[in-house]
């Protein structure tokens, strides 16, 4: 049995034994859901039922209710696809590469970030369809046998590389999640009272006993998983931003869009996660396992991500004015000083500057500092998109067909819709999911644990 | 469409309809039931016996079965005996003239199953065998809903013989026939019958130049211009290549515009810029007031150097005098080569234009042959304004007038009026008898446009409606009975007795010799005695005049969608008429235009007094190269009751001016609270410092070679130097063996016009899309003519002065203020490596072996990738289902019954959601291959072409095949001038630019 | 892990995870077979000391991603060479090959796909999960804080007891096999 150095702080407070760790986990699934969250939920509901209506009337009407036009064919839609896209990688992120790493402090905040995860894919998944000028032919999409004779899909398109990326991503880290989900809904059938919720949960488990053999390979299937999981996420984000890299429109034809991708989207991911967790924790009282150490450690992430972010801006007008090419160099002048240069310095500020702020241990412990960068960071990630798709276009080759785009209701009401649908789902996870893996924490609840450390380190090893 | 006939349900109906109508009342006429009827033993003693019995039933079920047959209703009737002419799937040409009133065109009329859907130019007519957007798209009002259907006699529909009884009751010795110009023949000869006062007068008024020629060679005409023999033209405020003298010139500009030694040079002298101006090699900024002391100081320079007398000429402007004696200097130097064009109606102006061009014995200038397209008196009818004042005139006829739109002069309250016209419009709603005049394309007519034209136009199809032409109610109202087509035969066995009448109709024209007209006086400078001349002094103030657009001309067609949806060459605003005002004007009057942040245009707008009339909350459009000092407004706008397109569209500039005065310069301007906004297809307007249009001067187009004024971009590869052509990541797909179609589309010859975009709108059934779209940038067009102006801000003037990156591209989206304009024709390039193609996720848009860029509308579904991968903006995204949803049933013909049946067969309407560009006209390249197929021989170049080739009256765009070395388009694509757009992005275009050359130093 | 020797069975249950590690090891190094044990948790080291092989699960992974992998070659090649062969904005498709660039995050993501979803259903399959089986673990407390260990009977009951009682199991019972 390994111990941690008496360095490390704990990752878990207070003199907690593995029945404690039970109980915290299980309560918010067993007790009534606090005033809070009714609130919160409905909220969040009233948003999404607006989302639905837009959506709606955009499908029955045309993609003519938005703000587009002949030259900005592209806008909010697809910004809002790639920001989901983006914040989604952070739960994978957190569970796959950093269970490589054994890095034990993600393991209080793994299963929210992967529900997160899972979620935000989902609604990044609806822009794609629903920006279809002709949403009912979406599954031509599919390379499905038909009777119109040769009929197949262009594997040579970006877009339908983000067919099989997304979708690859949204049900592998679905699986992914439900295997680390089935040992905890055990936990759960095992404990309930209440007959529905027993049957309920029975179901969920899958009849998990926590075997030996079944403990060593569930342990074998995540590690491969994990494994899997994290190339398939840099590849993810890779390819979306192939969307833009392998066009020809200045501003989006950039070779340096993978990487800087990658790292945009870790960069909100683990901002949306940061947002997320405070809100567990304060609502669920969970300070215990999600303590200001894990805060601190994805505040440091943030920081590194923003600055790498902050240089890949950088080197974009460092080669737009080294490349000597008219377009290129225009494109990029004109973002930031064009009729979108608010957008363009929101993006800055937001991205650039403002997780400069972590490098202070003051700021980065702070809950509410963190709280209001987490929103900042996000605010600005989204801007990122803004200003590559919208100011690309919006000025390219010709300028007789230089134009302008402006959201309509239904542009805002489908962004806000999803806003909405995460949330419902997220908060119906927090309240039926267990949403710490305690089975894994239990593991570490001996070396990290605060009254174990303690112990261990006032009467020396055994 | 098809008179109600009577369909018998059966011999039944035919010989009995009272008792079919009472067995289909009820069907069973017997009460009894069966059941008790068999079980009633009483029943069978009756007379009802089994037999009856039997016999009831057998009757009540053929009654009831033919109750129940229902007559469909209906709407198209398939061919029992096929017409020989005629095969289901193939087009039939007619050939026809077009004239409205100012335009003139001898065309073809394409039909399919009889119905006419497209206007060709008839290249074999020796006069006006050219189409500009309004001929291209009057076929559309053909199938105007709003046309009147059928006689009225105080607003109630009756027969023609009672309507035309009811308005020969109401014509008498002083009654009075206004009518626009008329150039038929036979309807001069039914005027005459007829017998009354007859009063000409047209929306441009030439009336007082064509007195000139009157007093001058007794011929009211103006003279032919033979610009192919012109070296230096001068036209001072003559928008020859818009309207001006009727005359089309487009061929014979691109003619004389060709680079190289001896090519045209263009001088303009103008208030407002116009296509002409656009054009010029120098363009001076005069005011409309100028006009005559710029003629006068040319004639001054010319006569005195032929030692000619002079007139005494006001001083002109400091900042135009000088360019102007250099014009003069030009003219001389060029002698007989010389050309001037007066624009204006003033007598002293085109007498002084006269003197000028005969003093340098102008070839150019053929006062032996005239243009008759534009015959409005004047003089008469500011008479028969005094007569109706005076009461002394009971009933007026209108022939294809709209004197309560367009002569507000007219007190109509004081007669009666008989309207002849093709709609109930502000006029024939008000008149006691209104007569629906047929639509050219359903009427007999003659014509003579021009000494020694002699051209007919015969019908494409029955009228739609109750509707007769011209010549027949005129030939009606004399009491004649005669049918139109024996009106015009008559006629043209006299008018063209040398030709054959199937002959005349097969060519649709005959060209006679022209009678020597004598001259009264000699052919010098002398005859034209200057001594009376004075000319006026240029005002200083503000001052009004009125200008035709491209596309709505004297607004023939008011209420057709295309021509509103075409934008203006030059301000890029479709659906709106403004008063133009240059920037400076702005200024003065707190006049701002400014985008909003979805890029539509909003601007302020005025209240406007002209000569003490005023209209309220006029729009103004800030215009770069207006003459500071002069406004001017389109007409034919601010139609009350044209139809649903085109009523309450801009406003009516007759309000303000009537069209017998050139201008006016008792004009205020008051800026006003309320914004307008308007529908620009273009945000931007300058090249930014951009290679798009490659424009040189004509002396290093002959000096220097193609490499340093049209030079290619170049890679450097690991190979060396590489064109964007061979610079490839991969081996190209054959293009070698079978067809490649290229297109040359030369910006030299490219004036601007737009015929080819209304061609191309007709041809592939392009949606029209309405204000508020156009407005959003959202419109449909294939193709589209952009149009750049120069700014004053180079990247050369930034480097000399240092000017930062950031100003330097900030002033260059600023245009001159004497800028000089470019148009460029684009539509999909075609390209062989298409960044479109490669995004698309399910394929809909591939390559063909023929260089073509195809697309699948079927397949598409919408997700707009390719139209943001597309660096030449060409695909246009189809937002709603333009041919169903009620926003665009004012405007879209495909929503109109009538409508719907101007689409073209062999073109697909799309769909919503999805994406549409241009084809080359695909379905025009197929038959063509398909006809070579059937005679089994090649393809011959030219023997097909694209709409927009064949609509372009300069000839501009040149479509074909450049794997046939002997193809014209072969060979332009070896030209010096050819280049690529955006060569450099590597998309390899099938279609190529020449570039521009202008004629200056 | 059933094992077919029919002897009984003893469930001892503990509650910590470091004392089941040693009595495993203990009662394994005195010839009794742990036939399982069922834990809240994973117990490092706990399958080498029951002596379970090692599982094969990666393995499988590894094939079902080749799987994927050639799946996906052979559809592009189907569809975008062989069948429905066309110019693409001129891109080259006379072979797979010239084509493949374009073909490469397709053909990786679908090894993923393959890898990871054969892969986790392999591992129900072998662990016997299903939606709604029956629970697996014969104790309740086994997924909180208890451990149950199950020893084959070997000899002496009361011998066994007693070192099951010795190593520090709470309850002790007999199942007959």
């Amino acid at each position: 049995m390994h111990y941690e150095s008496p360095v490390r702080n704990p990752l878990i407070l207070g003199d907690k034994s593995y029945t404690d760790i039970t109980n915290d986990i299980a309560k918010p699934v067993e007790s009534k859901a606090p005033r809070s969250w009714w609130i919160a939920f409905s909220i969040a509901f009233i948003m999404f039922l607006w989302g639905v209506g837009c959506i709606a009337y955009t499908i029955g009407t045309g993609i003519g209710v938005w703000g587009l036009n002949k030259t900005v064919d592209w806008a909010w839609d697809i910004t809002n696809f790639v920001w989901w896209v983006g914040i989604g990688h952070a739960g994978t992120l957190i569970s796959a590469v950093l269970l490589l790493f054994r890095q034990k402090w993600r393991m209080a905040i793994n299963r929210s970030a992967e529900a997160m995860t899972i979620f935000s894919v989902i609604q990044a998944g609806l822009f794609p369809l629903i920006h279809m000028g002709r949403i009912w032919m979406a599954y031509w999409v599919m390379p499905i046998p038909n009777q119109y004779g040769s009929l197949w899909v262009n594997f040579n398109s970006p877009l339908l590389w983000d067919v099989f990326a997304i979708s690859t991503y949204l049900t592998v880290s679905t699986v992914f999640w439900y295997v680390g989900l089935i040992p905890d809904f055990a936990m759960i059938r095992d404990r309930a009272i209440n007959p529905v919720q027993k049957h309920v949960y029975k179901i969920l488990s899958f009849g998990w006993g926590g075997q030996a053999k079944h403990w060593q390979r569930f342990e074998e299937v995540s590690l491969v998983l994990a494994g899997l999981a994290t190339p398939l996420v840099l590849s993810v984000h890779t390819i979306v931003s192939f969307d833009f890299a392998t066009s020809v429109i200045p501003g989006w034809h950039t070779t340096i869009f993978p990487p800087y991708f990658v790292a945009g989207a870790i960069f909100s991911g683990f901002a949306m996660v940061q947002t997320l967790l405070l809100i567990v924790r304060k609502i669920f009282k969970m300070e215990d396992y999600i303590n200001i150490e894990h805060i601190e450690m994805m505040n440091i992430v943030i920081m590194v991500t923003g600055s790498i972010v902050g240089v890949a801006y950088i080197t974009e007008l460092v080669i737009a004015w080294y490349s000597g090419v008219e377009y290129e160099q225009y494109a990029f002048l004109n973002r930031a000083t064009g009729p979108y240069w608010w957008a363009y310095w929101s993006m800055m500020t937001c991205n650039v500057f403002s997780p400069q702020f972590m490098w202070s241990k003051k700021l980065r412990t702070n809950l509410v500092f963190t709280f209001v960068i987490s929103i900042v960071v996000n605010i600005g990630m989204w801007f990122e998109r803004f200003v590559i798709i919208v100011t690309s276009i919006h000025r390219d080759y010709l300028p007789s067909s230089w134009s302008m785009f402006s959201p309509t209701f239904v542009d805002i009401g489908i962004y806000v819709g999803t806003i909405g649908f995460f949330f419902v789902l997220f908060l119906l996870y927090a309240r039926t999911f267990p949403v710490i893996a305690q089975a894994e924490l239990k593991t570490i609840l001996k070396s990290s644990g605060e009254n174990f450390k303690k112990h261990h380190n006032d009467h020396g090893a055994h | 469409m098809t008179e109600n006939n009577k369909y018998w349900k059966g011999i039944e109906d035919q010989s009995n309809p009272e008792l079919t109508e009472k067995l289909a009342q009820n069907e069973f006429s017997n009460e009894v039931s069966s059941a008790d009827f068999l079980g009633n033993d009483d029943a069978v003693q009756t007379e009802t016996s089994r037999r009856d019995f039997l016999k009831f039933m057998g009757f009540s079920t053929a009654a009831a079965t033919l109750a129940a047959c229902e007559a469909p209703i209906v709407e198209s009737i398939p061919y029992v005996v096929k017409p020989d002419s005629l095969t289901p799937g193939m087009p039939s040409y007619y050939a026809t003239s077009m004239f409205d009133g100012s335009d003139f065109a001898s065309v073809l009329i394409k039909t399919r199953e009889g119905r006419p859907i497209k206007v060709e130019p008839n290249g074999d007519a020796p006069f006006n065998g050219a189409t500009n957007a309004r001929a291209q798209a009057s076929v559309l009002s053909l199938y105007d809903g709003a046309r009147l259907r059928s006689p009225k006699v105080n607003g109630e529909a009756t027969s023609w013989s009672a309507a035309l009884s009811a308005a020969k009751g109401m014509i008498s010795a002083s009654s009075v026939l206004i009518s626009g110009t008329v150039l038929s023949p036979s309807a001069f000869a039914a005027i005459e019958k007829l017998g009354l006062r007859h009063v000409s007068v047209d929306a441009v008024s030439q009336s007082a130049r064509l007195d000139v020629y009157d007093s001058f060679a007794g011929k009211r005409g103006l003279p032919m211009i033979r610009l192919e023999k012109a070296q230096t033209v001068f036209a001072v405020g003559a928008d020859f290549l818009g309207d001006w003298s009727g005359q089309n010139f487009a061929a014979a500009y691109a003619s004389r515009r060709k680079p190289g030694k001896g090519m045209l040079k263009h001088i303009q002298a103008e208030a407002g810029l116009s296509i002409s101006g656009s054009n010029a090699d120098t363009r001076m900024k005069v005011r409309v007031s100028e006009y005559e002391a710029v003629l006068a100081t040319v004639y001054n320079a010319v006569a005195a150097s032929k030692g000619f007398a002079t007139v005494n000429a006001p001083k002109l402007r400091a900042d135009i005098a000088s360019s102007v004696n250099a014009a003069a200097k030009e003219l001389i130097a060029s002698g007989e080569g010389a050309l001037v064009l007066n624009g204006l109606n003033s007598k002293v102006a085109e007498r002084l234009a006269l003197a000028i061009n005969l003093a340098l014995g102008a070839k150019a200038f053929d006062t032996t042959t005239f243009v008759y397209t534009a015959k409005g008196d004047d003089k008469a009818y500011a008479q028969l304004v005094k007569d109706i004042k005076a009461g002394s005139v009971d009933t007026l006829v209108t022939l294809d007038v709209n004197p309560a739109y367009g002569l507000k002069e007219l007190n109509l309250e004081g007669v009666k009026l008989v309207s002849i016209a093709d709609r109930e419009d502000e006029s024939a709603s008000q008149a006691a008898v209104a007569l629906p005049l047929s639509h050219y394309l359903e009427s007999w007519s003659d014509y003579v446009p021009a000494d020694g034209q002699y051209t007919v136009g015969q019908p494409t199809i029955s009228p739609l409606f109750d509707s007769k032409s011209a010549v027949e109610i005129l030939n009606g109202l004399a009491g004649g009975t005669e049918s139109a087509v024996e009106l015009v035969k008559a006629s043209a066995a006299a008018m063209a007795s040398e030709k054959a009448w199937n002959a005349l109709l097969h060519d649709g024209f005959a060209q006679s010799e022209i009678a020597e007209i004598a001259m009264n006086g000699a052919m010098n400078g002398e005859m034209i005695d200057v001594s009376g001349i004075n000319v006026a002094k240029p005002s200083t103030g503000l001052e009004f005049y009125t200008y035709t657009k491209a596309g709505m001309g004297s607004g023939a067609n008011a209420n057709n969608p295309w021509t509103y949806e075409l934008p203006d060459p030059i301000t890029r605003l479709s659906w709106d008429n403004y008063l133009v005002m240059s920037a400076a004007d702005a200024v003065e009057y707190g006049v701002e235009i400014e985008a909003q942040s979805n890029g539509a245009m909003n601007g302020t707008t005025v209240n406007i007094t002209v000569d003490g009339k005023s209209l309220e909350n006029v729009p103004v459009w800030i215009q770069p190269g207006q003459t500071q000092g002069t406004i001017g407004l389109a007409i034919g706008f601010g139609r009350q009751n044209v139809g649903k397109v085109g009523n309450g569209i801009g406003v009516n500039a007759f309000e303000l001016l009537p069209s017998s005065s050139a201008l006016s310069t008792k004009v205020s301007v008051a800026a006003t609270e309320v914004e307008h906004g308007f529908a620009s297809v273009q945000l931007a307007h300058t090249m930014m410092g951009r290679k798009i249009v490659n424009e040189i001067s004509l002396p290093t187009f002959l000096t220097e070679s193609p490499e340093t004024w049209n030079e290619k971009p170049t890679f450097e590869t690991h190979k060396g130097l590489m064109s964007a052509f061979e610079a490839n990541l991969w081996d190209d797909h054959d293009h070698e063996t079978s067809h490649m179609w290229n297109m040359s589309i030369d910006l030299n010859s490219c004036t601007g016009c737009g015929a080819c975009v209304v061609a191309c709108s007709l041809e592939n059934n392009v949606p029209v899309v309405g204000k508020e779209e156009v407005r959003k940038h959202r419109d449909m067009h294939w193709l589209r003519i952009d149009r750049y102006y120069s700014s004053d801000m180079t990247k050369e003037v930034a480097e000399e002065e240092g000017v930062s990156a950031i100003e330097k591209y900030a002033k260059m989206e600023v245009p001159s203020e004497s800028p000089s304009v470019v148009f460029q024709p684009v539509m999909c390039q075609h390209c062989n490596h298409a960044p479109c193609e490669t995004v698309c996720p399910v394929g809909a848009t591939v390559h063909s072996r023929e260089g073509l860029n195809h697309m699948a509308y079927n397949r598409c579904i919408g997700t707009r990738y390719c139209a943001n991968n597309c660096p030449y903006k060409v695909r246009r995204f189809n937002w709603f289902n333009y041919k169903g949803n009620e926003q665009f049933a004012d405007v879209n013909p495909s929503q109109d019954d009538y409508g719907r049946m101007v689409l073209n067969p062999d073109v697909t309407v799309r769909a919503r959601g999805v994406i549409e560009k241009c084809s080359m006209c695909i379905q025009r390249i197929q038959i063509g291959k398909l006809e070579a197929k059937k005679d089994g021989r090649i393809l011959n170049d030219g023997e097909f072409t694209t709409a927009c080739a064949q609509a372009c009256g300069s000839n501009a765009i040149v479509f074909g095949d450049v794997n046939n070395p002997k193809s014209e388009v072969s060979h332009l694509k070896q030209e010096g001038r050819a280049y690529h757009l955006l060569e450099e992005v590597g998309t390899q275009p099938s279609v190529f630019y020449q570039t521009k050359v202008r004629n200056r130093a | 892990m059933g094992h077919t020797k029919h002897n009984p069975i003893v469930r001892a249950l503990f509650n910590d995870d470091d004392i089941v590690l040693s009595a495993v090891k203990d009662l394994r190094s005195n010839g009794y077979n742990v036939s399982e044990v069922y834990s809240p948790f994973p117990i490092h080291g706990l399958d080498e000391a029951m002596g379970l092989k090692r599982t094969r699960l990666s393995t499988a992974a590894f094939f079902y991603g080749l799987t994927g992998l050639f799946f996906a070659a052979w559809m592009t090649y189907y569809t975008m060479i062989l069948d429905w062969p066309q110019n693409i904005g001129g891109k080259p498709n006379a072979t797979w090959f010239l084509n493949m660039p374009s073909f490469i995050p397709v053909v990786f993501e679908l090894t993923v796909f393959f890898a990871a979803h054969l892969m986790c259903w392999s591992y129900f399959a072998v662990n016997g999960l299903y939606p709604g089986a029956k629970a697996q673990n014969p104790d309740p407390r086994t997924t909180d804080d208890h451990f149950l260990m199950e020893v084959e009977l070997e000899g002496e009951e009361e011998d066994l007891n007693a070192k099951l009682q010795a190593l520090g199991a709470l309850e002790i019972s007999k199942i007959e096999a």
